[in-house]
């Protein structure tokens, strides 16, 4: 069979604030449909997203994880040389990170994490009424996750960066030039915030260069991989707890279940990724022709896999647009992808959510919406921009 | 089904039927062994599922990838001969009678 095709731009504004109608056409049009504005294939069932994330040999990441092909002249961007690679290349990277990454490293920070998050939950008490995005999300992870890697990441520069490289990802769109036109001023910084000299002597980053002098990775893989956490660990977590905040906000009765018992808040976190997935898609590229659930799909051709889509599917879930902090989905969404690229900060963005979640629960009696949230429409994420909030305790 | 005993750390033991197709991890946590901590639900992140397989099972245990073998080194208890991943242990008809002692500590 030949790929249904499905007439909808997955990047139109409307459609990028509110993806669930689209959603829900792709995986009700089939195992695999055929995008027709871009000429790109697209799978949003749970199981085709698994099948194509887990099966490099047909799906390369080679061709980047965005909708154009890195490899072809005029798309070209600088690769991410973990995540747009394929095993057996991309197995030593990862091991190498892996070590410096590990549970053992990453269990040592939750002291330091928990303490912050005291610190910045007492200034939203404070405040009473306050942004979730700014106030509470970007201030928490902006606090540890760049002092826990070993870079210095001030908080426009960052944000300006971010929304650069997740509207990159995504075709040339109105969205992908004012991005590119706003992140102008800090490509400087951008590129020299990863150098050497500027990490922080004795850290991670620092020692990702010590394993480039080692020859452990090939040289320009340090400098790169402070990119990628730079990219992949700040956006996305920010956006998390974000979307963790809002549903409980908006759902009363999951609040009073984490507040009976708060060891819920790591479960509650899972669950905002499914229902809410920061990356909403993340592509591959078909290396020979081959077939899909009965599909025939073209080689050298874009596959993008809709995370958020395949995070709702009925097949899979249950009443899937039930926001329930007691459902067990880690490691069962996609939110943090599957397979030989799946997420390798997964546990630091796990110790944060837990951290500023527990000592919000612990330190507020209700937490309630003051105001309608604002989404911000990024060609890959699904993002909050404004999420005004109340705290209510004693 | 076929049936799995785990000896958890205080030496009590407990026998589960798994379904063929289903991790030991997700049968242990769904039941509520405490030992099994699993926090990242299978993605070879946080070796928190660390069992030690009891020997003459162990040629009948898949092989590892690549990457059990490494975070098998970030394991609490540290590594022993005849340690795996507990989300990495499929259950399989071959594996009926398998037992496993949780390691200690997880974390
Ligand atoms: C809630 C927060 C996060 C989400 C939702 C998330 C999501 C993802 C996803 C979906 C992938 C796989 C992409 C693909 O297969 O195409 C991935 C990979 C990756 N993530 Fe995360 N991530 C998060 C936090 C972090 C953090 C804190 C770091 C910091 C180190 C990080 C670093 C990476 C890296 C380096 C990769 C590439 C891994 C590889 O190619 O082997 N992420 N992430």
């Amino acid at each position: 069979m030949e790929a249904p095709v499905l007439d909808i731009d997955p990047y139109a504004t409307d459609v990028l604030k509110n993806p669930y109608p689209f959603h829900e056409e792709l995986r009700e049009t089939g195992p695999v449909a055929l995008i027709k504005p871009h000429g790109v294939y697209a799978v949003g069932r749970h199981v085709e997203a698994s099948e194509v994330l887990n099966d490099p040999v047909r799906f390369t990441a080679s061709g980047g994880i965005g909708i154009q092909d890195i490899r072809k002249p005029g798309e070209f961007r600088v690769p991410n040389r973990l995540l747009e690679n394929d095993p057996p290349s991309h197995t030593n990277i990862r091991g190498v990170l892996s070590r410096l990454l590990s549970p053992i490293v990453i269990r040592g920070w939750r002291e330091q994490f928990e303490s912050e998050a005291k610190k910045v939950v007492a200034q939203i008490v404070e405040m009473g009424e306050f942004d979730g995005v700014e106030n509470l999300a970007e201030e928490y992870v902006l606090r540890v996750f760049p002092d826990a890697l070993g870079v210095k990441l001030p908080r426009k520069n960052v944000l300006a960066i971010g929304e650069m490289r997740f509207n990159q990802s995504g075709p040339q769109n109105e969205l992908y030039r004012i991005a590119m036109e706003k992140a102008q001023p800090y490509l400087e910084w951008f590129e020299s915030s990863t150098q050497r000299e500027n990490v922080t002597p004795g850290s991670i980053s620092e020692t990702l260069f010590v394993c480039e002098d080692k020859g452990e990775i090939e040289p320009g893989i340090a400098s790169n991989m402070v990119r990628s956490f730079i990219g992949g660990g700040t956006d996305s977590t920010i956006t998390g707890i974000g979307h963790t905040l809002n549903l409980l906000a908006q759902n009363p009765d999951q609040w009073a279940e984490l507040k009976a018992n708060p060891n819920k808040v790591k479960s509650a976190f899972e669950e905002a990724l499914r229902m809410e997935t920061p990356f909403q898609v993340t592509y591959r590229t078909t290396t020979g022709e081959t077939e899909l659930s009965g599909v025939r799909l073209e080689p050298d051709t874009k596959i993008g896999v809709f995370l958020g889509a395949a995070n709702r599917d009925p097949r899979k879930w249950p009443n899937p647009d039930k926001f329930d902090v007691s459902r067990d989905t880690a490691g069962i969404h996609v939110g943090f992808g599957v397979g030989a690229h799946i997420c390798i900060g997964q546990m630091i963005a796990r110790l944060e959510a837990e951290a500023i979640l527990r000592a919000v629960v612990e330190a507020v009696d209700r937490l309630e919406p003051a105001g309608a949230p604002r989404f911000r429409p990024i060609n890959q994420m699904r993002q909050l921009d404004y999420l005004p909030l109340r705290a209510i305790s004693g | 089904m076929p049936k799995v005993t785990f000896i958890n750390p205080d030496e009590t033991r407990v026998e589960l039927e798994v379904p063929v197709g289903t991790s030991l991890m997700r049968a242990a946590t769904a039941h509520g062994l405490d030992g099994i901590v699993g926090d990242c639900g299978g993605g070879l992140t946080c070796a928190t599922c660390h069992v030690l397989v009891q020997e003459e099972f162990l040629p009948n245990t898949p092989s590892m990838t690549p990457n059990e073998e490494q975070m098998l080194d970030f394991t609490a208890m540290g590594r022993q001969i005849n340690s795996r991943l507990s989300c990495q242990l499929v259950m399989t008809e071959e594996l009926d009678g398998l037992t496993v002692r949780i390691a200690d500590p997880q974390l």
